[in-house]
């Protein structure tokens, strides 16, 4: 298991963000659904070690994130792409990546033909010493995803990938999420119940802080055959399961 | 956009260029080696092909065409990775001391010599063609001319002129190192 | 890298052209790092903290914020008004500049550095050193060509002396691995700095008998501490 949380919570002020939440994920694509202010941001980013977790057990790649040694060895292990991340207007496609791949600490030795094969893997070969400020937005999402996964990482953590890639860049993107989760555990939130239909093999749902399901993409579909609204078979299980949570 | 625009565009620094000959370049020189080199092998002398492509881009004349241009890299490439092996695998020959490296052609050399002759022989023509066969039988089984027109059931003459049209095609393909190159560019 | 068009041979079987693009390209789009990256990176032990340093100036607006705020506080901290506490209060002002402009506030890809091996105090530890040398330089630039002794007052009563420090903070940071040691060992050194300054200048003994200073000079060292702790502190982030 290279995720395993136990009664998570987190609170800022008086908002309860995450709200008494436990899961475990081992090697594969696992998705995060959920309406905006569920916590899938909250809970992704404890699980980045970003933030620290205000109650409960959170293991990761088998160490405890909170003392400062083992939390350093699951970071060196670790890709992350954050909802919002800016970019430096100067750097070159390449030059972002290496950045990143140094402040991982990957061995100096190896990070030119790491920031390769990640730049090539999310399709930007053609453009690898261009300057950031020349790229689109969702060229720029592909950048921000190509220095999560320069390190290799066991653990890839991913906040809404696909915002800004057109549905071409979307199919070769669950292409490269199935291609990862063969070795490691791709956590991906998304609130585009498509992208987690087509490549994850679990699925879990939150709602105001908490996982009101946790199985598989089609027992998801199977719960939106009673009732739900939607286009598409998992739309209507996501808002069934939402509907029965609420009620 | 053509290959000299490429090369130009390398020369210049345009890393996109370079990987666009690579796409463009990279699987028939990759055929071409491989005739004569491991796998291994092959993956080695392109990339060092490619970086060499790189660094040298300026020295491109647009005269030469880009496929010989290359192809002369690869050969290079191909004979300085065969040399450094050379030591390790004359063990096995007992080429007595004083016969070595004197008249005793480099096996390098000999070796891509030889792939290039089979691309050029390729050239012209399929296998049974008019000149494929005079080829066979005049310069590979060294048979006189007169021998070769009654095999063939034609007249002298045109044996002669059938193997001059070898000779010119074979020397133009040999030169310009184009031949196995996958459609004209 | 795929090839369409079928006037183009198949590769042979075995030969993985993929793996040969990438060995190229790792070639031509390396950045060969020039010698102060590469001593830095030795002094550092670390080429991550080394290209931070230097791309420190790159990042413009931040460098410009907190080159704004470190020259102000230079110069209120070496106008001579008898009272230690503008000392020591300046490197609290400048730190929380640069935590602020390289950090949550300005910095677009903060929430990602907080998620690096390589932690972000450090970082911001060896940007606030990046801020205070070229400031000096161009300190010293500046005193070596004007008239007036403004310049030289804050080049060699602030910004050399901060270099200084900071340099030590980050050696300690270094050698501690930790970038609260640094960070306290530098505050440490300003402290014994100004203190011993007002030892030369005769205000020492003012000082301390004055007992009820003391106070202050606890509350800015705590001040000191606050401020840097609280502008690095875990980013809020967007609630959505």
């Amino acid at each position: 298991m290279n995720v395993e949380i136990t009664d998570l919570t987190r609170r800022f002020g008086r908002n309860q963000a995450v709200d008494g939440v436990s899961l475990q994920a081992g090697p594969g694509v696992f998705g995060l659904l959920g309406p905006n202010g569920a916590g899938k941001t909250t809970l992704l980013r404890m699980m980045a070690t970003v933030i620290p977790p205000t109650t409960g057990h959170l293991r990761l790649l088998g160490r405890d994130p909170g003392a400062y040694g083992p939390r350093r060895e699951v970071r060196r292990r670790l890709g992350y792409l954050p909802q919002n991340l800016g970019y430096y207007p100067g750097f070159t496609v390449a030059e972002f990546v290496e950045y990143f791949a140094l402040l991982k600490e990957m061995p100096a030795a190896r990070v030119p033909a790491a920031v390769a094969t990640a730049v090539e893997r999310v399709d930007l070969g053609g453009r690898a010493k261009a300057k950031l400020r020349t790229l689109s937005g969702g060229m720029l999402r592909r950048v921000g995803i190509a220095q999560a996964i320069v390190n290799e990482p066991e653990l890839l953590l991913l906040d809404e990938p696909t915002a800004g890639l057109d549905p071409e860049q979307r199919v070769n993107f669950r292409a490269l999420l199935r291609d990862l989760g063969q070795r490691a555990t791709v956590v991906v939130s998304t609130h585009l119940v498509e992208d987690v239909g087509a490549a994850c093999s679990q699925v879990a749902l939150m709602d105001q802080g908490k996982i009101v399901f946790d199985a598989t993409p089609d027992e998801l579909t199977a719960r939106g055959t009673e009732q739900g609204t939607g286009d598409a078979p998992l739309e209507r299980g996501y808002t069934a399961v939402l509907a029965a949570a609420r009620s | 956009m053509d290959d000299d625009d490429l090369v130009a565009r390398i020369a210049s620094g345009d890393d996109a260029a370079l990987r666009e000959l690579f796409g463009r370049h990279a699987s028939w020189l990759a055929v071409r080696l491989r005739a004569v080199l491991p796998a291994a092998d092959v993956e080695d002398v392109l990339q060092e092909t490619f970086l060499a492509a790189w660094r040298g881009a300026g020295g491109y004349r647009p005269q030469d065409a880009c496929g010989g241009w290359l192809w002369g890299i690869a050969r290079r490439q191909a004979a300085l990775l065969l040399r450094r092996r050379k030591p390790a695998e004359q063990a096995g020959t007992a080429l007595p001391a004083d016969l070595a490296d004197r008249d005793v052609p480099d096996p390098a050399e000999t070796a891509l010599a030889r792939a290039d002759l089979e691309v050029a022989i390729a050239a012209l023509g399929p296998d049974g063609s008019p000149e494929r066969e005079v080829w066979r039988l005049m310069y590979e089984q060294d048979r006189p001319v007169a021998e070769v027109a009654e095999l063939l059931g034609v007249p002298p003459g045109t044996v002669k002129s059938r193997a001059h049209r070898v000779r010119r095609l074979l020397r133009a393909a040999l030169r310009d190192g184009t031949a196995a190159e996958g459609g004209a560019r | 890298m795929t090839d369409t068009d079928p006037g183009i041979p198949e590769a042979p079987a075995d030969v993985d052209l993929g793996r040969v693009w990438i060995s190229v390209a790792a070639q031509v789009w390396r950045r060969q790092p020039g010698w102060l990256e590469r001593t830095a990176g030795r002094l550092l032990r670390s080429p991550g903290l080394a290209r931070a340093l230097l791309t420190t100036p790159s990042l413009l607006l931040p460098w410009l914020l907190t080159s704004i705020a470190v020259l102000a506080a230079g110069a209120a901290a070496t106008t001579d008004s008898g009272q230690p506490l503008v000392a020591l209060l300046a490197p609290a002002v400048a730190a929380a500049a640069i935590a602020y402009a390289y950090g949550p506030g300005m910095d677009p890809a903060w929430e990602l550095s907080c998620s690096m091996a390589i932690s972000d105090r450090m970082v911001l530890l060896v940007r606030a050193l990046a801020v205070f040398a070229v400031n000096a330089v161009l300190g010293l630039a500046a005193s070596a060509v004007s008239a007036s002794g403004a310049a030289a007052a804050v080049t060699f009563g602030w910004l050399i002396p901060m270099t200084a420090v900071c340099a030590f903070a980050l050696a300690v940071a270094t050698v501690a691995r930790s970038a609260n040691a640094g960070a306290a060992a530098g505050v440490a050194a300003w402290l014994i700095t100004v203190l011993s300054g007002r030892v030369a200048s005769g205000h020492f003994a003012a000082a301390v008998t004055d007992t009820f200073l003391f106070l202050p000079y606890l509350a800015i060292g705590a001040v000191c501490a606050a401020i840097a702790l609280y502008a690095t502190r875990i980013p809020r982030g967007t609630l959505r």
